[in-house]
């Protein structure tokens, strides 16, 4: 049986984002993660519930239909 | 797969000290640090402002290369600019965190502990007879690595918590998000710590400048996004400085999550500890972590390397570092959260209101205690604060 999918996830501005790790805590099921080069928002993961969004210090996170 | 006894994640104040006390307590065991970046203590993501009694239990600040600036005076603003100078004689230090964290894996090394730089943990597992199997991925590409206990102290976005089972979530009303400056070629007094609070300034929070000289200061704010109305903390302290300090260059910038909630229910685990912030370990009042980072560290790596001595690294044992911890200074920052979220309760108006009370009082009498004793007196609306702080 397919996921039940989210009708938006969240994606990450690279060239604005400080990989400062902020969102990895925020995030219920742990899908983004923070590597060596660039934060990752897994779209899988991702439940579209928004926590991520406001707290962004540089506003580098938004959502897109999924 | 090579093995070691005691893995620490993360070089920072909590990882650095517990690779410290761990080899101290024994000498003999194998303690492996990993950093993801390629320095210690860079990027700075900081305020780097400490207290003096809390810093001298690791380090000596008189005259030492890793300080910035001795701190003797705080300075609060209120939302208006109604400054209170509150003089005490040792309040803190501002610290370089790029040298002060260099310095402390520095003091590990001479342990015998070692570091691997720019290399970081990809994930762990438990082998069958117990120990963690920790995937890295360094300069020199992928490795393995077995360990009998695994500390994490890797910070707001600690993954070793999550990989172990501990619960390290946050809920967005105790996450304040931050950004600061490096602003030179302003004017304030470079003795001081400023702290102001205001709805409009940081809602949820509060900015402030720390001097790292006399004209150069880290300047930056943290609010809860929740508050916030849509804008980022980096518009808020662009506001700031710019109302503030028009005329300061800005020379370098940061920004980042401080956790202002209470330690996480469990901190250990078969084989794992979890340390400073990744632990929630911070002061919800003041967000203040790096004394609480190596206070944690030092309970952690003299606990590890006990139990690794002893034989014995069950969840069982190490519950001994949580209790330890949770006496310490874990039950406070349980009184402080609940006073935070009274102080969230009250306006601009209460704040302006409580200035004036406190310019009221002799420079020279006006120490932190007097002041919240005057505060109830004048402010009784204060007194369930009090109240929720001594029971």
């Amino acid at each position: 049986m397919p996921a039940l999918r989210t009708a938006e996830v969240a994606v990450v501005d690279l060239d604005v984002c400080d990989r400062c790790g902020l969102c990895l805590p925020l995030c219920p099921p742990a899908a983004i993660h923070l590597e060596m080069s660039a934060l990752v928002v897994d779209p899988v993961g991702c439940t579209g519930c928004h926590k991520c969004i406001a707290p962004c210090p540089v506003g580098a996170l938004a959502m897109v239909p999924a | 797969m090579p093995d070691v006894d005691i893995l620490i994640v993360g070089a920072g104040p909590a990882g650095a000290i517990a690779a410290r006390e761990a080899r101290r307590a024994a000498p003999g065991l194998d303690v492996l640090v990993l950093e993801r970046d390629r320095a210690v203590g860079a990027p700075v993501r900081c305020a780097e402002g400490v207290g003096d009694a809390g810093l001298r239990e690791f380090a000596n600040p008189d005259g030492a290369p890793w300080v910035s600036r001795h701190i003797t005076k705080v300075i609060f603003l209120a939302p208006d600019d109604t400054e209170v100078k509150v003089a005490e004689r040792d309040v803190g230090w501002i610290l370089d965190r790029t040298r002060f964290d260099a310095f402390l894996a520095a003091e590990a090394a001479a342990e015998g502990a070692e570091l691997l730089l720019g290399t970081e943990a990809t994930g762990m597992s438990r082998a069958p007879d117990g120990r963690w199997v920790v995937t890295v991925r360094g300069p020199h590409g992928h490795d393995v690595y077995r360990a009998r206990v695994v500390i994490g102290a890797d910070g707001v976005e600690t993954m070793v918590g999550r990989w172990a089972g501990l619960d390290t979530r946050v809920p967005a009303r105790d996450m304040e998000s931050c950004a600061q400056y490096v602003v030179q070629g302003i004017d304030f007094d470079p003795d001081a710590i400023y702290l102001q609070f205001g709805d409009r300034i940081a809602p949820g929070g509060y900015a402030w400048v720390f001097p790292k000289g006399p004209d150069i200061a880290n300047v930056g704010l943290g609010l809860v996004a929740l508050h916030a109305g849509g804008r980022t903390a980096r518009q808020y302290l662009d506001s700031w400085i710019a109302r503030r300090y028009p005329r300061g260059a800005r020379t370098g910038y940061t920004v980042g999550g401080v956790i202002v909630h209470t330690t996480i229910k469990q901190t250990y685990t078969d084989g794992v500890l979890v340390a400073g912030d990744a632990a929630h370990m911070i002061n919800p009042l003041s967000g203040g972590g790096i004394v609480n980072a190596m206070k944690a560290g030092r309970l952690a790596g003299h606990t590890a390397a006990t139990a690794v001595c002893a034989g014995n690294t069950s969840a069982d044992r190490l519950a001994a570092y949580h209790t330890a911890w949770m006496d310490l200074l874990g039950d406070d920052h349980l009184k402080y959260y609940r006073i935070k979220q009274a102080l969230e309760r009250l306006d601009d108006a209460f704040f302006n209101g409580l200035a004036r009370t406190l310019n009221a009082i002799p420079p020279e009498k006006r120490t932190l205690g007097r002041i919240f004793a005057h505060a109830l007196v004048k402010h009784p609306q204060l007194i369930p604060v009090a109240a929720r702080f001594f029971v």
